[in-house]
């Protein structure tokens, strides 16, 4: 049994390898792989000038260890040397997480993912594999055709651990889950609630001709704002020759009419109101389409 | 005078019923007398002295004792004029030790920063929004994770740039987002103000 299960390993370790080795050596452009040679943790390892190839080296080591596992003949030293090589890969992030905790390890693809516990967690499984790969009785092809439903569901299992162990394919599966669950039933739904909220007052406020006009006295962010009937209040800090003042601007709550925003500048320590916007009147008569028509002679 | 007392005279300042006492009080009013009152005759190469950053270390009444990033000591006065920002606009009596800080205003001869604003534990951030949850949405940051807490009330998104609103349900997980928000010290998790995102 253990030496059927073995049998199955190599399929496995020799996939993931050769998969990972292959996008080492041809998953990007060179300024793309130099570019995620030199952001990888392996960068640190052996310096910025040889991470290039270092990162090619390692490339074809996997992709060579992955391929004499998946081909036949099976050896014990293959499995070995696939062991060795696993080992080697805890040993990188371990490494990686000590010496560059913000660098991606640069396992598979050009995504970034940190080294964290799923990466661990792989690197564990793939040695784990490797390991039982060495008790192995037969070539894994032999092994399938003895029980083909069993060595394929095991397969799969094995395949789909790797898979959701691998943060590097989280946007293949994942997201597209997680975007699915939202779309059916949206967590927020309803803990927005229906009040408008001062930020979108605030965002009023600037376009407004008021504030066209009072923008260059604020001296601070918002101050204090609350609901007053129809109008919110919001005031601020200003300061108009060199004396300080308080900008008090009332802007319609429930509706978007910038043009309507009022606004005074008030003495608090005498009460007294310093200055009031006055909105400049309406343009009446021609408006600039009747113009271009008049001038086009329509 | 108290802050409802207050609140009713500014609401009655503002919505009419008041007095101007006139304009020549103040000089020119014009937008280019108020922008000729700022001088920005700043050495380009030295750091600008009305602008402070750093985490507080101390709170010695209105002062707030301030360790920069570069290790320069700030000591910033907070009045009752300055505004306080902490995920949304609040008191002086909402800055605790630990929080990281942004102060503007104006440096006095005794070296203390008058503050006009003070913005606490503000982080913008450019994310991809990677999982939503029940009062929660996961970020992920160039690689790093951050939790975002979605707060009742004040919790606001902008969608394609139009006025911010309370309803999140348009933000969609893989999408990018932008996300000013009030940074919970030493962790990785902020408290969202406003997360602009396409709809």
């Amino acid at each position: 049994m253990v030496g059927w299960f073995g049998a199955l390993q190599p399929v496995l370790v020799g996939a993931v390898l050769a998969w990972a080795g292959a996008l080492k050596l041809f998953g990007h452009r060179a300024p793309a792989l130099a570019r995620l040679a030199r952001r990888s943790a392996l960068a640190r390892l052996v310096g910025n000038e040889r991470a290039v190839p270092a990162y090619r080296a390692v490339g074809s080591v996997e992709l060579g260890i992955g391929a004499v596992l998946v081909l036949p003949p099976m050896l014990v030293a293959e499995a070995v040397l696939a062991t060795v090589l696993c080992l080697g890969l805890l040993g990188y992030l371990a490494y990686a997480r000590t010496v560059a905790p913000e660098s991606p390890c640069g396992c598979i693809g050009d995504k970034p993912a940190r080294v964290r516990w799923r990466g661990f967690a792989r690197a564990a499984a793939l040695t784990m594999a490797s390991g039982l790969a060495i008790l192995g009785s037969s070539w894994w092809g032999a092994a399938l055709a003895s029980r083909p439903l069993a060595a394929l569901a095991v397969l799969a299992v094995e395949a789909s651990a790797v898979v959701a162990l691998s943060a590097e394919l989280d946007s293949y599966w994942l997201l597209p889950l997680r975007r699915q669950r939202v779309r059916w039933r949206h967590p927020l739904a309803g803990s927005g609630g229906f009040e408008v909220p001062v930020a979108s007052s605030v965002h009023q406020l600037m376009r407004s001709p008021a504030y066209g006009v009072t923008g260059g006295w604020l001296r601070s962010d918002l101050l204090d704002s609350w609901d007053e009937g129809e109008w919110r209040i919001l005031s601020y800090s200003a300061s108009c020759g060199g004396r300080p003042a308080t900008a008090v601007f009332a802007v319609p709550r429930l509706r978007y009419q910038p043009a309507d925003v009022k606004a005074v500048l008030v003495d608090e320590a005498d009460r007294t109101v310093l200055w009031q916007f006055a909105p400049e009147p309406a343009v009446v008569g021609v408006s600039p389409s009747t113009t271009i028509t008049a001038k086009m002679g329509l | 005078m108290t802050d409802i007392d207050r609140r009713r005279f500014l609401n009655t300042a503002v919505l009419g019923g008041a007095t101007v006492v006139g304009a020549t009080a103040l000089g020119s009013v014009a937008p280019e007398a108020a922008f000729a009152d700022v001088q920005p005759d700043l050495d380009p190469s030295a750091p600008d002295p009305d602008f402070a950053e750093g985490r507080i270390t101390g709170i010695n009444g209105s002062m707030l004792l301030v360790t920069g990033s570069d290790k320069s000591l700030h000591r910033i006065y907070v009045t009752s004029g300055t505004s306080i920002w902490k995920l949304r606009p609040t008191g002086a009596d909402a800055a605790q030790v630990g929080d990281g800080l942004y102060a503007r205003g104006v440096l006095l001869d005794d070296g203390t920063l008058a503050a006009d604003a003070v913005w606490l534990n503000i982080v913008n951030l450019t994310v991809l929004i990677t999982s939503i949850g029940k009062d929660v949405i996961h970020f992920d940051h160039h690689g790093d994770r951050v939790v975002g807490h979605v707060v009742l009330g004040t919790t606001a998104a902008v969608y394609n740039s139009t006025p911010p609103v309370s309803d999140l349900t348009q933000l969609k997980v893989g999408y990018h987002a932008q996300v000013i928000g009030a940074w919970r010290p030493d962790t990785n998790e902020v408290d969202l103000a406003t997360v602009y995102s396409a709809a």
